[in-house]
Parts: structure tokens; sequence; C-alpha cells
């Protein structure tokens, strides 16, 4: 019976992480020159270095204009003018802003009260903001321009389902079932040495973000043990057990590898013949984990983030150089009670992210990882009497031993209403920065070379070339320049 | 006797034959041999000199080959079903089936019963004041489909339930009353027309909560504040006309350029937003609380309060206005919008194919779509929007008939994981000793992220046009379903079947308040029946066991080389005593259940 392995790939890498080698279960599928320049990344041949990056998608359409908001004089008047009952108040007992340690030419800012360790890991140099961030297809200069109709706009605009997918694709011009994380996987799969695990781990079951050409995601839960990976064994009081599970087993896997006409049985069998062989191997990995001792809160974004660490601190018995992790955070879709909410959710978030570093350093990771969050889209700065709606560019956060902390990158926009960003009179702001230009500073990080960045970011070179697509990218090209 | 099948034979029907043993005296043997696509299948027995002395054509109306193909269309009209269905398809056939369905009914409301287990709370514990609790509910879901015999109507519910999203996942997560009031409207209305259901929804404080336009006030301007748009975007987005226009069929209409023509921009959200303003609980007069009264506050219509109202006229789709009502009239304006979408040309075919694709097949023709939203556009009687019609145009084109269809590689569906549930549990009639049924659901929850009312936003468990890699990507069409099978739910759903079937363990069963004796519910306790199972377990008859168990749940699919590989996999197990012949009987429909031909409803 012959099968067809979705991320499977004759190639052997070795048990270092230094493998860049032959690439021909690539060549088939990609033409776009990477053949030649996976074997051309200097700065990772004959490493053994670890990378993982953890995306944190804040489902739902974070409002992050009251996650990060201005404090100086007039700058605050204008957030308080605009976000009227949604503004945060800058001189309450208890307060509802935390002052940050940063000034940038006489701009300051606060980060919401309920982020305390959000504002010490910025105040160490562990995060930085992304201020609004959001998903192009082009740079558009301002409001007139984007009214011009010369334009491209991201299909959909302002709706969930489609701003969460253009956040995980990076190509807003379509739909696809291919994502930023499973493209990055495609060009990097070969540095890691065993086939039958994916590069690519979700805590949030199937998602666009990490679904490749040729990669698809291995998803666990929070719960994920050794011993609930794979089938139930039959009980151990059956006489014989042990030979009649592995019987069925073998049933079990058989029915999977019949080559099959119809394609979702097709599809089927080959999810289900990967989740067997992905499976060994990651019962036996968790087997060696050892169990961490810095603390985690019992929310479900701390437990993830916990399972994470575990997963990576056992990363040589996956055979892995490079990770990309996957969590949802969702229920930030604040039609109603953005306050309230929002005094309830983002200290799961902050703590969180203080949480992971902890166990992050404990593991002695902490230089390689970087977490970052995305989320659908900001919300309107204006309030529809106590909630937000959907708007576009906002704020996101990235955190990690790697990043350049205690910065703000790209430009807080100015929230007065009468702003050029401003699209609308309810307050729906222009993204200055595009995900494509933070995505490809993560990609290089990652070990992608630049010449990957076309097959990873299709409209990336929009954002540096004046001729558009295709152009090559600029030498030492970092758009942010938010790595250290 | 020898038994000769020409080359069109299938696998997988049943073919009964009479021949004369020496005797004289007549005996039915029968002989499983294919999956019900039948026609003109020739079958010849001769005597024991070889000479061929009797030769019958099957028909493709044969009453045995009807089988299979009942069973694989009741995986399509209903959420589960027995043997005594399959018979009564293949005995009143298709069309009258449907018609006795359309007019059967539950047995009770949702309500009451959500109603009945809170008095029994409320008596047990001397409490009239006691909570009802979210546990109610999914009691309540699975008391009814557990005995009600409406299956095409639960079928249809449950599709709209998956259209018309609203989820625990919300501000009302323990009101059972909401979900149940809210579910009653997609199970009475299943056959009725859409634009009942359009308005009822609205109105419905379920769904206010759920997409937050309850106590949503009109604009004022000076604190900047506007109408909430949330419930005006995904009204269209998802419940009505969806994103691009579109032809008849389904397809999606382009611009000169090349590009999709959107249905409506921010400004038609920013209008609609208006319109659904002044609404609020059926049981207050102002907008004092955002909190419902009590438990049953919401089964009373939201109701619209006209000083709350966003006043003006409001600029709807194709030019339609809804005008500068004086004195302001919310009810008048939401009727006005609630139509100005019904009547779109967009309603019918986005709406039928999702239909056709929670019921028959993923990627639909649009030859198929056409046909059914022709009828959602007119009955034949001048009627717009009659499901009653757009069902039976769904459950009786021949796209969705003939098991022909299943030959083409690009047909078909993955069942949706909880229907799976569902489907095993009456296809061995799941029983109880009192007929009532706890079920809480929590555990096949947990494994395969699905059940009623659960899912993790207005976009459902999966989306319409997910694609996943792999040949159905590579083909450019769409799996749906696809999008909550990943490595953690293909294990879950194994191991739900391990707990289900080999361990006999169907239901989760708790307490309906804390401290209930547990007496009090032994008679609750569900098992499945398997008499009709049990006897074919030994190593000589086990591939008549799987060939019953391939018709039953599997519409015949099951290829040769499965049943087989179950055969032999079930035979490695011993059959000393009646625990192993219960226990191989049940191994062998674990393994029925986990198989790609199963899975794949086509």
């Amino acid at each position: 019976m012959s099968h067809r392995h979705i991320n499977r790939r004759k190639f052997i890498g070795e048990a270092s992480c230094a493998a860049v080698g032959t690439t021909a279960f690539l060549s088939s599928i990609l033409n776009l020159g990477m053949i030649n320049t996976i074997s051309a990344r200097p700065h990772i041949i004959g490493g053994n270095d670890y990378k993982a990056m953890v995306c944190i998608l804040l489902a739902g359409g974070a409002d992050t204009f009251n996650v990060l908001v201005p404090t100086e004089s007039s700058e605050y008047a204008d957030y308080v003018a605009t976000r009227g009952d949604l503004a945060l108040s800058n001189n309450s007992t208890p307060p509802e802003l935390l002052d940050l340690d940063y000034n940038d030419n006489g701009r300051e800012f606060a980060v919401h009260a309920g982020m305390p360790e959000v504002r010490d890991l910025f105040d160490n140099g562990d995060l930085a903001f992304l201020a609004n961030i959001g998903t192009l297809i082009e740079p558009i200069t301002d409001a007139a321009d984007y009214n011009s109709g010369t334009k491209n706009i991201p299909l959909g605009l302002y709706s969930h389902s489609d701003q969460i997918m253009q956040w995980q694709t990076s190509v807003p011009q379509s739909r696809s079932a291919v994502g930023v994380g499973g493209r990055m996987a495609d060009v990097l799969n070969s540095m890691n040495s065993i086939d039958e695990i994916s590069m690519n781990i979700s805590l949030a079951g199937k998602n666009r973000f990490q679904s490749g050409n040729n990669v698809v995601e291995y998803s666990i839960d929070r719960n994920t043990t050794e011993n609930s990976v794979g089938f139930d064994g039959f009980p151990s009081w059956w006489n014989n057990h042990g030979h009649l599970t592995a019987s069925r087993d073998s049933a079990h896997a058989n029915m999977v590898e019949q080559t099959y006409a119809n394609l979702f049985q097709e599809t089927y069998g080959n999810l289900g013949q990967q989740n067997i062989e992905s499976n060994k191997i990651f019962k036996t990995a968790l087997g060696n984990v050892i169990p961490i001792t810095s603390s985690f809160s019992s929310t479900n974004l701390s437990e993830d983030l916990k399972k994470i660490t575990e997963v990576m601190s056992v990363r040589t018995h996956l055979g892995a150089c490079r990770q990309i992790f996957f969590v949802t955070f969702g229920g930030w879709d604040h039609h109603d009670d953005v306050i309230g909410s929002q005094n309830v959710m983002l200290p799961i978030v902050s703590a969180a992210l203080k949480e992971f570093k902890d166990a992050l350093v404990e593991k002695n990771l902490y230089d390689d990882v970087v977490t970052f969050t995305i989320s659908d889209f900001a919300r309107t700065l204006t309030s529809n009497g106590n909630g937000s709606d959907h708007a576009w560019g906002g704020n996101q956060m990235i955190m990690g031993g790697p990043i350049e902390g205690q910065n703000i990158y790209g430009d807080y926009p100015s929230l007065n209403l009468s702003s050029n960003l401003n699209l609308s009179d309810r307050g729906r702001i222009l993204p200055t920065t595009s995900v494509d230009e933070f995505y490809a500073e993560l990609a290089l990080w990652f070990g992608a070379s630049p010449n990957d960045l076309d097959y990873i970011l299709p409209n990336l070179c929009n954002f540096y070339s004046t001729s558009g697509c295709p152009a090559n990218v600029p030498n030492n090209y970092m758009p942010i320049g938010m790595f250290s | 006797m020898h038994l000769y099948i020409d080359s069109k034979v299938l696998l997988g029907f049943v073919v009964s034959l009479f021949y004369f043993i020496p005797h004289g005296q007549a005996q039915l043997t029968s002989l499983q041999l294919g999956m019900g696509n039948n026609d003109g299948v020739t079958v010849t027995s001769s005597d024991e000199t070889g000479t061929t002395n009797s030769s019958v054509t099957i028909a493709q109306d044969g009453f045995l080959p009807n089988q299979n193909a009942a069973s694989r269309f009741l995986s399509q009209a209903t959420l589960g079903y027995n043997m005594e269905d399959i018979d009564s398809v293949a005995i009143m056939g298709i069309e009258d089936w449907i018609d006795i369905q359309i007019s059967t009914v539950g047995d009770s409301t949702m309500v009451q019963y959500v109603q009945g287990y809170h008095d029994y709370i409320k008596n047990q514990t001397n409490n009239p004041s006691a909570n009802a609790g979210i546990r109610l509910w999914d009691y309540t879901w699975w008391q009814y489909h557990m005995q009600s015999k409406d299956l095409l109507r639960q079928r249809v519910a449950f599709a709209l339930s998956e259209f018309l999203v609203i989820s625990r996942f919300s501000f009302f997560n323990n009101e059972p009353y909401a979900f149940a009031d809210f579910y009653d409207i997609l199970l009475d209305n299943a056959f009725g027309n859409y634009h009942d259901i359009l308005t009822e929804v609205t109105y419905h404080a379920s769904m206010g909560n759920y997409l937050t336009y309850i106590n949503n006030p009109k604009s004022d301007t000076i604190l900047n504040q506007f109408p909430d748009e949330n419930y005006a975007r995904e009204l269209m987005q998802l419940f009505t006309i969806g994103l691009y226009e579109l032809n008849n069929d389904g397809s999606i209409q382009y611009d000169t350029n090349g590009d999709p023509i959107p249905t409506y921009d921010n400004d038609d959200i920013y209008e609609f937003s208006k319109v659904f303003t002044g609404l609020t609980w059926g049981d207050r007069t102002n907008f004092g609380s955002k909190y419902p009264r009590d438990d049953t506050s919401y089964i009373i219509p939201m109701h619209v309060l006209n000083s709350e109202h966003e006043p003006g006229p409001k600029n709807l789709l194709n030019g339609f206005q809804i005008p500068d009502r004086n004195p302001v009239d919310g009810d008048a304006d939401i009727a006005d919008a609630i139509q100005n979408l019904f009547d779109h040309s967009n309603m019918g075919p986005f709406l039928c194919k999702y239909l056709i694709q929670r019921l028959v097949t993923s990627n639909p023709s649009p030859e198929y779509i056409d046909r059914v939203s022709s009828v959602f556009n007119d009955d034949g009687n001048g009627v717009r929007g009659n499901l009653e019609a757009v069902i039976k145009a769904i459950l009786l084109d021949p796209i969705a008939m003939s098991c022909d269809s299943g030959n083409d590689i690009t047909f078909g569906m993955l069942r949706e994981p909880f229907i799976r549930y569902v489907q095993m549990n009456k296809a061995f009639d799941n029983s109880t000793m009192s007929g009532r049924h706890r079920n809480d659901m929590d555990y096949v929850y947990d494994l395969v992220e699905q059940k009623p009312n659960s899912s993790p936003s207005v976009f459902n468990f999966f989306q319409s046009d997910h694609q996943p890699i792999g040949p159905v990507e590579s083909a450019d069409l769409v799996a749906p379903e696809f999008q909550i099978t990943n490595s953690k739910t293909i294990t879950g759903y194994v191991n739900g079947l391990y707990r289900w079937i080999v361990l006999g363990n169907p239901a989760d069963e708790y307490d309906l308040y804390g401290g209930e004796d547990n007496a009090l519910y032994d008679d609750e306790i569900a098992e499945w029946n398997l008499a009709d199972e049990l006897i074919y377990a030994d190593d000589d008859n086990l591939h008549i066991l799987i060939d019953r168990l391939n018709l039953l749940v599997a519409g015949g699919r099951l290829t040769g080389y499965t049943e087989e590989l179950i055969i032999n996999t079930v035979k490695e197990f011993p059959n000393d005593d009646a625990d192993d012949t219960e226990f191989r009987t049940r191994l062998a429909i674990y393994l029925v259940l986990s198989s790609p031909e199963y899975l794949i409803n086509r």
C-alpha cells in the first residue's frame, strides 16, 4: 500500500541542528528558487542551535488601544475625547493605567492596569510593542490614499473570518488554507531530524497559521501527557491484553494506510496514518519531561504555555531544531462591556507571559524563544454604548531573549478622530506597519534566507520596493529592527 | 449451488435466493454482496450438476439492494437511525418516508423538558428557587434525540443550529432555557419558512445576548457613541447573504477586474446597525439591566423600546430605504431589514449551499445548488423560503439519492464527529430502563470538540470554506468538517469509541443537583442492545456481522479489504464465553466505526 506522507521527506537529518542539506522533497512543491538558497544560510550551518516561536492568537479582535495607551497630555486628551466611556483614567485609585519606563521624544505610554507583569517585562527589556500593525496588501499612506480607489484593500475588511485568517496567512487579497508559520516550516523543515513529528505544534487544533503546503500541524492540548498520547490500550486485567492491543493497533494502521480514490477518504487516511506515527514519537518524547518547578496559574493560557515549555524541553527527542507553537485565547470580541471584560482577561495574558518567561529561563530556553500576540483586528476607538466594534490596525506584543525590548516599534497613531489615518467617524485606524514586515523579520531570525521571503510572504516586496513585486530583498533587511 | 454475478456488481448488498435442495424443499439463503449500487446485476443459480436453471436481474428498485441505499439516505436525512428505520425506508420508499417525517413532531418541546427537569430539582430539593444549570440543557437535548421520532426534523434543526449559531461560550453559559427555547425555533420551523426563523431568531434574547444587540442604544454623537455593529454584520455575513454577490448556482460574481463583488460594505453595516437598536428583555421596560430577570426571561421574545431606537431613515441594500418613521417604530424597521435581506438574491444560494454541505456533500455542483436555490426562490406555489420544499429538493435530488454519486472521487463529506456519536447510539438502540436519558455529552466534547451549541464562536465549529491540506485542497475543494480533525481529535474519537463501545459507557450520567442519590437514576443507565449482532460473533459468522454493520452504519461502503481486516483482527480475540462474544462484537463495531470508509459519507 503506497501512501503519501504530508510532511514526509526522504532526507536524513542528523541529531544536531546543523543539518541543511538535500532538499529534494521540496523541489516538486516549491518552484521559487529556494533550493539554492536553503543551503546558503551561513548563520545556521554548522550551528547546534534551537529556535522556537510561539504565536498567541487573541481571537475575536482585542481592543488594543486600551492595552497600550498614550499618556503625554495632548495625546491623552485625544484618547479621552475619542474613546468616551471606554477611556481608562490616568489618575484614578486604584489606577487604570500603569506607566511604562519609556520616553520617545516626549511621547509616553502606559499599559492597562491589569498588566503589571507586562509593564515589568517591558521595563526590563524583555518585551516590546508593535504599534498600529495590521494586515495590508501594500502600503496605504492615509485615508485619502485609502479612498482613492487605487489601492488594493484586504478582502472582507473588518470581518472576523477574513481578518483572523489574514493575520495567519499574510495574504489579504485571497482566501488561503496556507499560513505564514506553515510556509516557514515548508522551508525549514529539513532542519529537524525526525520525519514523523511536525515542526508545528498546536494547542488550538487545526489552524491556518501553521498549515503549510507541505506541513500539517500536530495537535495536542494542555492536558496531554505521555499516557494520554495515542489510542487507549486495553485494560491490564484482560488476559493477553498487550498482544490484543497490538492487534488492534495493527488493524488501525492497516485501515488508514489504504490508498483511496475518494479525496476525502484519502485525506482522512493520510491524517490518520500521520497521526499514528506522530503519536509514537511524541509519546516517547513526553516520557522524558522533567517537571517544571516555576509556577503557572490555572488559566487555560498559562497551562497551554506550560505544556509548550514541556514540549520544548524534550525537543531533542523530537529531533527539533526549529519549532512553531500556536495557542488561542478567545473571547475578545467585546462589542459589549469591553472595560469589564478586559479587566478580567488582560491579567490572564499578563500573568501567563511572565510565567512563561520564568519557565523558559528555568529550562535555559529563554534566549531561543520569541513569543508574540496576534488578533483579528483592533476595535473602533469610539464606543457603541459600552463596547467597541471591528476596526483594523492595533497594537501587539512580542517577548523573548532575542528581542530588543522596552521599545514601541512602528508608529503609534494619533487617536484624534481628525487623524489622517482615521477611516471613519467610528475611529478605525489604517495600519502603518504590515504584518508582512513583522513576519519577515521573524522569519529571518528563525533561519529563513532572504531569498525564501517571497515564498513565505508573497506580498512582502510591496513594502520595500516602489516598483512592486518581484524585487530582491535589500541587504540587511530589517524593516522593524526588533531583534537585538 | 453456484452463484454467478456479472461484472457490474459492487460490494455490499444482500442477495436472497431460493434454491432447491434434493428433497424438493425451498430454503432461503442469503449472501451479502454489494453496496446498493445494484442496477442490472444478474444473479444465476445452478443445480448440483452445474447447469444453470434460473436467473434473475436485480433492478434499481429491488427490495434488498435498497437497504444500503436506505441506510445511505438515512445518513443524510437523520442524526442516527437503526435497522428498523432502514427497513421502513426500504419498504415505503424515500419520498413517503420524508412525507411522514415532515408531519412528525417531537414528544415535547425542549423548553418543556428543561422545565420538567427543573421542577424535579425544585421538588427533590424542596427549594422553589433552585437554579436550573446548563446540564439541564444537555440532558434535554439528549433526551429529545433518544426519544422523539422526528428524525428528519432533528437533522435539519441541528444543521440550522450550526448556521444560526449561539454557543454556551457566552454570557448565558449556565442558562438551559436560553438554549432550549432557541433550539425550539429551529425544530418548530425546520420545515417552515426561513423568513419566520430570521424574525424569531432576531427577537430571541439568546441571540440578542450572543451578538450583543440587546440593550443596544441609539447614537449619541456628543459622546461619540454609535450603535453596536455586531448583529448587523453577522446577520448579513453568516445568516443571510454572505460576503459576495452570488449567482443562483452559488458561484461568486466577479467585476471586470476579476475581483469578487462584495454584497455590502461597512457603510451598509452601519445602516443596518441602526435598525437593531432599542431591543431589550421581554420582561423589562427599560435598559436598566443587562441581566435577565430570572431563568425564564430567555423564553420571552425581546421587544423594542422606541425611545432607544435610532430614528431617521436607514439605507439598506439594493437601494431600499427605511423611511423616516414618525413616530419611531423599531418593529417596522426590523421587519423591513429582515425583508430586505430575505429578498436578496443571495439568500437562496447561500443557505441552500450550506444545507447541502451539511446533509449531503461538501462540494455540491453548481447545477445541484441551482436546482435547490430555485425551490427556495419559489416552491412552486409562489412561496419564497419554504424549507420543507428546500429539504425535499436537497434529499430527493438525483445527486443525493444515487449511490453512483459516490463513485465521483470529489463527492462526499466527513461525517461530523458529534453526528457519529448520535448515530452509533441510535444504530444500537441506546436505551434505559426508565426511558429517561441523561447525558451531558462532556466526554464526546472533550474528545472531538463538538456538541450542540458549543462552538468557539459564531463561525461554528468549522467554516464552509475550510480546506484541509492534502488531496482535497490540491483539487481546490473544501471539506469543512476537517477543520476539527487533527491529531488530537482523531485520537480522541477512537478513544471515545473505546469507552462508548468496548467499555460500554455510551453516556455521561451525573447528578441533577448536588447530593442527588445515585439510586434515583439507576434506571437511567444507558445500554446498547446488541442482540442482533452477538449471534454472529463466532468465527464462522463474523462475515455476517461485518456485513450487517456495514449496512447499518456505513451504507455498505466498507471495502472487502477492510471487512477482511476487521474479521481477521476480531478472530485473534478468544471466543470462549459470553464475555468474549460480547467483546468481539463490540470490537468489530469499534473497528468499523474507525474506518475511513465509514467516516466519509458518500
